[in-house]
């Protein structure tokens, strides 16, 4: 197909009654186009480089460290402060109000009145005033075991068992990541013109990698100060081991409603690249390619540890399949719709965690078609009235588009079991359960179903009246639909916009919704802790500060750090697992080394 | 103290819904009062004088169409804030220009009337010509103009005295809506005019202000946002064990 014929034809993305049902898209892995994966991509193309300004911690690791970040655009800082924190004040709830590290990204310098007035208020998170140069704060707590061991471990010039890091994969793990304006700091608005950060979550996930090079700074100084003669730095494939957790709950459920128009934008790019991907003409080394994809994230998917029982079925049932996915691809022809066959073979006989891991390898496959829809992953969001528009018309449209709304039955008592609000405990979201407790009356209005079909009702009735009428006729005499006439009105052109699902089900689950976000962030290893709490890993696998600091000239190799795979361990040395993207005839164990000063 | 415009934006909608509005309805109402305090006009003072009147606000009290035609439509306010519900008198003038090219509204007996410009953006924005004008006080005898061309957001305004009160100088209490397809409808003077020129806001001085605010922040009186907040505290539900649960997080989280 020529490059002509290719932009011309129509793309065939899959229909929104199958994207949008809770159940897949909590189903979804962190793809190429998620947020990690994509800044790491520009970080290393741009060759962004980070340097040590300030590491003032005591022999507790208590401290300011300031770390720079320089793109060819512009500067900032990430400004990091670590505190004692008693245990019984670590909590991983919006409830808290001590962290282990708190942090902030800047953009520009940070002078010392600056570094002042951060000092005071990055600590308190939301309760300080932030400086509106601020584009990011956050906060993270230790693992306190993990941190224990890393230290013993260095301290006595021995690497840490690479187990630990399986189990859990990392040493802090974030419990809320703030951008966009909260207590003060930057509009998003304000980086629509910064090339930097213009894209969603960039300034947030660049913050949360600055946190992780912390991290592995933190706990070398700490074995240093404990033993200065025998310490050790951390082996280099033990570091790209090393993520940053995430520890998150019912908090991310709302964006996902509020923001309609940008997780359409979202599950469209990913679409539009799955899409992409099926039409491509497959050679024997796109084969072998998906074949050792596929592979490592078998071993990634074994070795992922969760205590949560189901997702440890999940989990098992997606390993269980994906030796048959390996049969299949060694067996079939390579016929010119190989891929449009894997998806469909895929969706007939997989479960849809493991059809979605095959879309997710097979977006994998085509960078150079792919990586360009990452600049279309922003939208302006806008939920406008076409007040001109028929009634009739809008009528059509609800059922056309909602008639997953319409199915439901909101009024019995499974139907409109649960209820979602904010407390005043620091507007924490949570779950009740309607007619046993108190609050529905001050209900958040997160499930669209109930709202389209009592809207829909509505005009149907005041149809018969006024057959001829139009949109903004009707909301004039019922002023209360407006919004959500707004929504429907301009979702029927951006369809992946609605879950389709009655959030108010008493089998609904809330971790499929953390789980849409999650992905879309670049979330590896989800580790429920509850029905709607859930601990996952951010850049575990991903390239290191020092590997970005050396401009790397392969830009594949750098960006191919999917489904991380746990080191080898041989007589105290550390290497690349088998299947990794390091391990190879060149990948020689890493020997640990003393540490020589500062680190890296 | 220093807000961004998502803060303010974020918090005068729990305020709102704190105060009963209905859902779309606090989603313009913050919209309006964001837009206008980060393009300079004083937007939040505003608020802060017209919140007890919106408090005592009968919500069934909507504006309600008096007269229309294909072109023409008049509207009573009922003496409410145009921050309550108005977007809809806006929307109908915008779908009669739709469909006759050129449309007026006039809507009768509203309060905060400035205010109305931020949602009139977003409707220039769709790709409308916007007039919006209207008499402030009667001595001496103001008048505001504000124009937006099509797919503009940010429009020009005019504001002025007129030397040359009528004798029927009734008090007016309203807003005349004028929207067209495709003619421009922007405020002019010209110099055989009776008026003094009291201030003259140009789309790139606003535009110009709109950035400062995002780059500097917006200035809030601590009082009203006090006064905010605690309107927004109505929304939230008070805590108790049962509901700590309902958060579905576990009791330690030392690992």
């Amino acid at each position: 197909m020529s490059n002509r014929e290719w932009g011309l034809a129509a793309l065939n993305l899959r229909c929104a009654d199958d994207v949008m049902q809770l159940e897949r898209l909590g189903s979804l892995h962190a793809c190429r186009l998620s947020f990690v994966r994509s800044l790491v991509r520009q970080m290393g193309r741009q060759r962004w480089q980070v340097s040590r300004e300030r590491f003032d911690l005591d022999e507790n690791g208590y401290g300011t460290a300031i770390y720079r970040l320089q793109t060819p655009y512009g500067r900032y800082h990430g400004v990091m402060f670590a505190q004692a924190l008693d245990d019984s004040r670590r909590s991983d709830r919006v409830i808290a109000d001590a962290w282990d590290v708190t942090f902030g990204l800047i953009e520009g310098d940070v002078d010392a009145s600056l570094l002042e007035q951060m000092a005071a208020n990055v600590p308190l998170q939301e309760a300080g005033r932030q400086h509106p140069r601020v584009l990011v704060i956050s906060r993270a707590n230790k693992s306190l075991r993990n941190f224990a061991h890393f230290v013993k471990a260095l301290a006595k010039g021995e690497q840490p068992d690479p187990e630990w890091l399986t189990r859990v994969g990392y040493l802090y793990r974030t419990t809320a990541v703030y951008g966009n304006g909260k207590f003060g700091i930057a509009d998003f608005a304000r980086l629509h013109e910064n090339p930097d950060f213009r894209r969603p979550f960039s300034a947030q996930m660049a913050g949360v990698y600055l946190l992780r090079h912390f991290s592995i700074e933190q706990v070398e100084h700490l074995a240093r100060c404990q033993a200065p003669q025998t310490a050790c730095a951390l082996a280099t494939e033990l570091r790209r081991y090393l993520g940053i957790g995430n520890s998150t709950g019912l908090g991310m459920a709302p964006f996902l409603i509020s923001h309609p128009q940008l997780i359409a934008q979202w599950v469209n790019q990913r679409e539009t690249a799955l899409a992409l991907a099926q039409r491509q003409l497959p050679s024997e080394e796109d084969r072998q390619r998906m074949l050792a994809l596929t592979r490592r994230a078998l071993q990634h998917l074994e070795e992922t540890v969760t205590e949560d029982g189901e997702q440890t079925e999940r989990n098992a049932e997606t390993v269980a399949s994906l030796p048959d996915v390996l049969a299949w691809l060694e067996s079939a022809p390579l016929e010119d719709d190989l891929w449009a066959q894997l998806t469909a073979w895929s969706e007939r006989t997989l479960s849809l965690e493991a059809q979605e891991l095959i879309n997710t390898l097979l977006i994998e496959l085509y960078p150079e078609r792919v990586d360009p829809l990452e600049e279309q992953m922003g939208v302006t969001e806008n939920l406008d009235l076409q007040p001109d528009m028929p009634l009739i018309r809008l009528r059509q449209l609800i059922e056309t588009h909602y008639s997953w709304a319409l199915a439901h039955d909101y009024q019995s008592r499974a139907g409109s079991y649960w209820f979602w609000y904010r407390s005043v405990e620091k507007e924490e979201p949570r779950l009740g359960v309607r007619h046993e407790e108190a609050g529905a009356e001050k209900e958040m209005l997160i499930a669209i179903g109930p709202r389209v079909a009592h809207s829909h009702a509505a005009i149907c009735e005041f149809l018969e009246d006024n057959p001829r009428a139009k949109v903004v006729d009707f909301l004039l005499a019922r002023p209360r639909h407006k919004e959500i006439i707004r929504r429907v009105q301009t979702l029927v052109k951006d369809t992946y916009g609605d879950i389709h699902a009655n959030l108010w089900h008493q089998d609904m689950k809330p971790m499929h919704l953390l789980r849409t976000k999650l992905a879309f962030f670049g979330a590896s290893r989800f580790d429920p802790k509850s029905d709607r709490w859930v601990r996952i890993t951010l850049f575990q696998g991903a390239p290191l500060v020092e590997e970005l600091n050396a401009e790397p000239e392969d830009l594949g190799r750098f960006d191919d750090w999917s489904f991380p795979l746990q080191p080898q361990r041989e007589n105290g040395a550390v290497g690349p697992a088998g299947l990794s993207p390091q391990a190879g005839p060149a990948a020689a164990l890493c020997n640990h080394q003393p540490v020589q000063g500062q680190s890296p | 103290m220093k807000v961004s415009f998502n803060e303010l934006q974020g918090l005068c909608r729990k305020a709102f819904t704190g105060i009963g509005f209905e859902d779309g309805d606090a989603a313009d109402a913050a919209d309006m009062v964001a837009w206008m305090q980060c393009h300079g006009f004083n937007a939040i003072d505003q608020l802060n004088r017209g919140l007890d009147f919106l408090l005592e606000e009968d919500p069934e009290s909507l504006p309600q169409v008096i007269y229309q035609d294909g072109d023409l439509a008049v509207l009573d306010g009922h003496g409410q804030s145009v921050l309550r519900s108005i977007s809809l008198a806006t929307e109908l003038g915008f779908a009669k220009a739709r469909a006759r090219g050129l449309s007026v509204v006039k809507i009768r007996r509203c309060h905060n009337r400035q205010l109305i410009m931020g949602y009139l953006s977003r409707l220039a924005g769709r790709g409308i010509n916007i007039t919006a004008f209207w008499r402030n006080v009667q001595v001496p005898l103001t008048e505001q103009v504000v124009g937006f061309r099509a797919g503009h957001p940010t429009p020009e305004v005019r504001i002025y005295s007129v030397r040359d009160v009528p004798e029927e100088n009734e008090p007016n209490d309203g807003i005349t809506l004028v929207m067209a397809n495709h003619v421009e409808l922007l405020p002019s003077l010209g110099a055989d005019h009776d008026l003094d020129l009291l201030a003259r806001h140009s789309e790139s001085d606003l535009m110009a202000c709109r950035e400062r605010s995002l780059q500097e922040g917006i200035e809030v009186d601590d009082a009203i946002w006090a006064r905010l907040k605690a309107l927004a505290h109505r929304i939230l539900v008070e805590s108790s064990e049962a509901s700590r649960g309902g958060a579905g997080a576990g009791v330690n989280d030392n690992d």
